[in-house]
């Protein structure tokens, strides 16, 4: 069992976590960090949470059953992206907007294909690792004797 | 069950009936294509490599793909009554079978992209899905041991022969630069890329038809549920082989020498097959070896070359492979009857099952070219071209088709006269009318054989590159082809009648092909490499010491005689540290030291907390290298792994980590470790001080792709060369994550279940 203060560091940093993995996510395409350091930052919030609360508890409080389907999303995603260009007639992956186009923009915000791929590969990355982690948190045989 | 066990038969299943109305529906669109003169699709597939789906149903499409699609709808229709029976027998529930129709549409879906395809890396897709496609179907019966073994090998006798092909289309690719069938016949040369790479894609195709010496998969296919064999062993995988052969026909009559290699192939697969046919005692392996044998006469025809080659191959593959599913489906209709599954344990069932032995009758007169029936004609071609390549391939013709005339009499007389033999089930309509079906139209084809004929005659004009004449009909006359069939009526009457005497020398025949043929190489080399890779598997993975140094070792060993022997001398060059690069020093300073300390401690929460501090000067060092998307995944790594091994540390029970901190390492390999470490430090240590002592190269891919990276709409190099630049890799970098994910899932779970 923990302590009361660990609890309530982890109970803290879960949601700044999560935003800063969004926000390494969002930045990918101008700054530091991609789809893959964001799904990293957002599953070490999470496995925090299994450190300090146990996976009882953090099965209760968050939907981690649902990491496979997250990480098979991400997959998809990523097909998605690398299937669309072929129906329209250009080659996979081709990404949108084309070099010398000026991307659509929101506020500071720039849409890009090339994001939506990165999303998936944050969605795999983040749901790959809750996966496992719960995996290895599940319970054991040798769990009984200790 | 017991509607089953009746002889009504349960209804069709939703996936039996998807499966018929599939093939239904593809041999309709496959005769109206052929019907409107054909027509294709041409999409660009990966431009940049210059690959097309290119799809054309020309008449060699037309008519394998119709002969796929058409016999499919009648297979189907008998699977749906017999994967129920065969299912009830082995006590497997009926949903099983949506496996084997899935498997078979899969497999009919493939073949039409394969003989449509133009292009030959997609054909080779298709080749390949075939393959995947069989070994699905062989293997139906998963918990039979022999069942498995069987799908495995034909799956790889089929897939690494094709992996030969692969290598001749890219010889073509390489010389020609192109993979198109038609440009590639318009700008081929006899020459010696065409020779190599027409031989290596023949292989592939003579070891999908079965032939000598790779004949020896297609018995142990047996094992496969009887619908499979009667499609894939008849009209389709086998069919496939000489199919690539005809198709790349123009290519192979380029080089003499490798129609000559074809014709000796045939001839040697034709004499195999018909003797081992004829002393073969299961239903359904005298069958097998028969296809083996009738392959071989279209191979041999196709060796003959020539208009009357091209002709005779393309008509016997329609006739034989209309009469043989029918010989399979008549042999899984009979077991299911009457419970044998060999010529020893079955006799008499003409009386029992009328309509049945009416149906195997008209197929196995068809094979044996009987008048009246289809196969009349094909040995009438195949008869003709032999004779006009000379009198030794005429001779040969006759005794091949003299021994078919033996084994097919011996088959159907085996069945269905003599005395009764076996138990009496009724059987339902399904296991028979497509019997009667087929025997029907193999009649048909001996009285009106016209249409068959155009299917033929178009199929041979793409395999002889020109348009041709294919015209049958019965002549009362004496022309050398009548007399030919003539002599082998008469001597396969003779062999049939003398059977017994034979008996003896064709055993011993089949008993030196089991002991000292090519089966048995099969089964020494795969025992070979499982041993082999069972060997690297202990050195690898035995204990985790011994795997790192396996890598730590040869690698540096590698590096240091490549650092001695570069020829490029002054090229390594030490230079001495300059203020600028003090924190770095620093970094990397700190990481030996985190590695050094990671050998002291005892405990295990103590090493996982001394490596994860290497890691962290590591990723230190790299965010002072500008490499800041580098220093941030490492850290992020470092983090995860250390929380992870706290946290798996914490559920295993204490006691166990106490009993092994302590354990002792034996003197000697201490020693050992240390001289290894000492090493590998020394050379790493020479090597990266090397590294960092040469000037950045300013005009190499990182300079270029920090250019396009503008283009891309993104500042980011690394995320931009991740999500656009090698995005492919990424997708299949993040498929592998799902596939560990899957993995890791399944481990822990087996693991709990004990």
């Amino acid at each position: 069992m923990t302590s009361i203060l660990s609890r309530m560091v982890a109970r803290a940093l879960l949601a700044p976590t999560l935003i800063v993995a969004a926000a390494i996510l969002v930045k990918g395409y101008a700054d530091v960090g991609d789809g893959f350091a964001a799904g990293i930052v957002a599953a070490l919030g999470v496995l925090l949470q299994y450190l300090a609360f146990g996976r009882d508890e953090v099965m209760a409080a968050l939907p981690v059953q649902r990491a496979p389907v997250v990480a098979l999303t991400g997959l998809a995603l990523g097909f998605a992206v690398f299937a669309v260009p072929l129906v329209a007639g250009a080659t996979p992956l081709e990404h949108w907007p084309a070099p010398g186009e000026e991307p659509i923009h929101v506020g500071s915000l720039e849409l890009i294909t090339a994001v939506v791929f990165d999303i998936g590969v944050f969605l795999l990355v983040l749901g790959a690792s809750i996966a496992i982690i719960d995996a290895l948190a599940a319970p054991t045989d040798g769990e009984v004797e200790s | 069950m017991d509607r089953v066990r009746d002889g009504r038969g349960g209804r069709v299943s939703g996936s039996a009936a998807a499966a018929i109305t599939a093939a239904l529906v593809a041999s309709a669109g496959l005769a109206a294509g052929w019907a409107a003169g054909g027509g294709g699709v041409d999409l660009p597939w990966a431009p940049t490599w210059d690959l097309r789906l290119a799809f054309e149903l020309d008449g060699l499409g037309a008519m394998y793909g119709l002969l796929a699609a058409g016999i499919g709808v009648l297979v189907f229709a008998y699977a749906s009554a017999y994967v129920p029976r065969h299912l009830a027998h082995q006590d497997r529930p009926r949903r099983e079978e949506a496996r084997l129709h899935g498997a078979m549409a899969l497999f009919l879906v493939s073949m039409v992209g394969l003989v449509t395809a133009q292009d030959l890396i997609a054909l080779f897709v298709f080749w390949d899905l075939t393959a995947v496609a069989s070994w699905l179907l062989i293997g139906f019966d998963r918990a039979d041991r022999d069942a498995r073994l069987s799908a495995l090998m034909a799956l790889l006798v089929t897939t690494v022969s094709a992996v030969l092909m692969l290598v001749g289309i890219l010889m073509l690719r390489v010389e020609y630069g192109t993979t198109q069938l038609p440009e590639l016949f318009a700008v081929a040369e006899q020459g010696s890329t065409v020779t190599v790479a027409g031989a290596l894609i023949a292989i592939a195709a003579l070891a999908k038809s079965a032939q000598v010496p790779f004949h020896f998969w297609l018995p142990r296919a047996m094992a496969a549920p009887t619908p499979v064999s009667a499609y894939l062993h008849s009209a389709a995988m086998v069919a496939a082989g000489v199919f690539l052969l005809s198709r790349i026909h123009p290519l192979l009559a380029l080089e003499p020498g490798l129609l000559d290699a074809l014709l000796v192939v045939g001839v040697a697969s034709m004499a195999v097959g018909g003797a081992l046919a004829l002393a073969a005692d299961g239903l359904k392996r005298l069958l097998a070896y028969s296809t083996i044998s009738q392959y071989g006469y279209v191979v041999t025809m196709l060796g003959a070359g020539g208009e009357a080659g091209a002709a005779a191959a393309c008509f016997y593959v329609l006739a034989h492979a209309l009469a043989k599913s029918a010989l399979f489906m008549t042999a899984g209709a009979v077991t299911e009857a009457t419970g044998g599954k060999a010529l020893s344990e079955v006799g008499g069932a003409a009386r029992r099952l009328p309509l049945l032995a009416a149906g195997s009758g008209a197929a196995a007169a068809a094979i044996a070219a009987l008048p009246l029936t289809i196969g009349f004609f094909k040995d009438e071609l195949f008869f003709k071209a032999a004779a006009e390549h000379g009198l030794p391939l005429g001779a040969l013709a006759v005794a091949g088709a003299a021994l078919t005339f033996a084994y097919m009499a011996r088959f159907w007389t085996g069945v269905f006269l003599g005395a009764p033999r076996g138990t009496t089930e009724p059987l339902e309509r399904r296991l028979v009318w497509p019997v009667a079906a087929l025997g029907a139209l193999v009649v048909v084809g001996g009285v009106v054989a016209g249409p068959f004929a155009a299917l033929a005659r178009d199929a041979a004009t793409v395999t002889h590159g020109e348009p041709l004449e294919l015209t049958v009909a019965y002549h009362l006359d004496a022309r050398v082809e009548n007399l030919m069939a003539i002599a082998a009526y008469a001597c396969g009457f003779l062999l049939f009648a003398g059977r017994r005497l034979l008996d003896a020398p064709l055993r011993l025949f089949a008993g030196a092909g089991d002991r000292a043929g090519p089966e048995r190489a099969y089964s020494v080399s795969l025992r070979g490499l499982n041993r082999l890779s069972n060997r690297l598997h202990d050195i690898e993975v035995r204990d985790l010491r011994a795997s790192v140094a396996a890598v730590i070792v040869p690698g540096s060993l590698l590096v240091t005689i490549g650092v001695l022997f570069t020829p490029t001398a002054g090229a390594y060059r030490v230079d001495a540290p300059q203020g600028a690069d003090a924190p770095l020093i620093v970094a990397v300073a700190v990481c030996a030291l985190a590695a050094v300390a990671a050998t002291v401690p005892r405990g295990h929460l103590a090493l996982a907390l001394s490596l994860s501090g290497v890691g962290f000067a590591l990723a230190t060092a790299y965010s002072l290298m500008g490499a800041p998307d580098v220093a941030l995944v490492a850290v992020l790594i470092e983090t995860i792994f250390a929380l992870l091994f706290v946290g798996v540390y914490s559920l295993v029970p204490r006691a166990v980590l106490r009993r092994e901190a302590e354990l002792h390492e034996p003197r000697s390999r201490r020693t050992r470790d240390g001289a290894i470490a000492l090493v590998s430090a020394v050379v790493t240590t020479l090597v990266v001080w090397g590294a960092f002592s040469r000037p950045v190269p300013r005009d190499g891919m990182a300079e270029r792709h920090l250019e396009l990276a503008e283009d891309a709409h993104g500042s980011d190099v690394v995320t931009v060369i991740l999500a656009d630049f090698r995005g492919l890799d990424t997708l299949v970098e993040i498929t592998v994550v799902a596939v560990a994910m899957i993995a890791v899932a399944m481990l822990l779970r087996g693991r709990v279940r004990g």
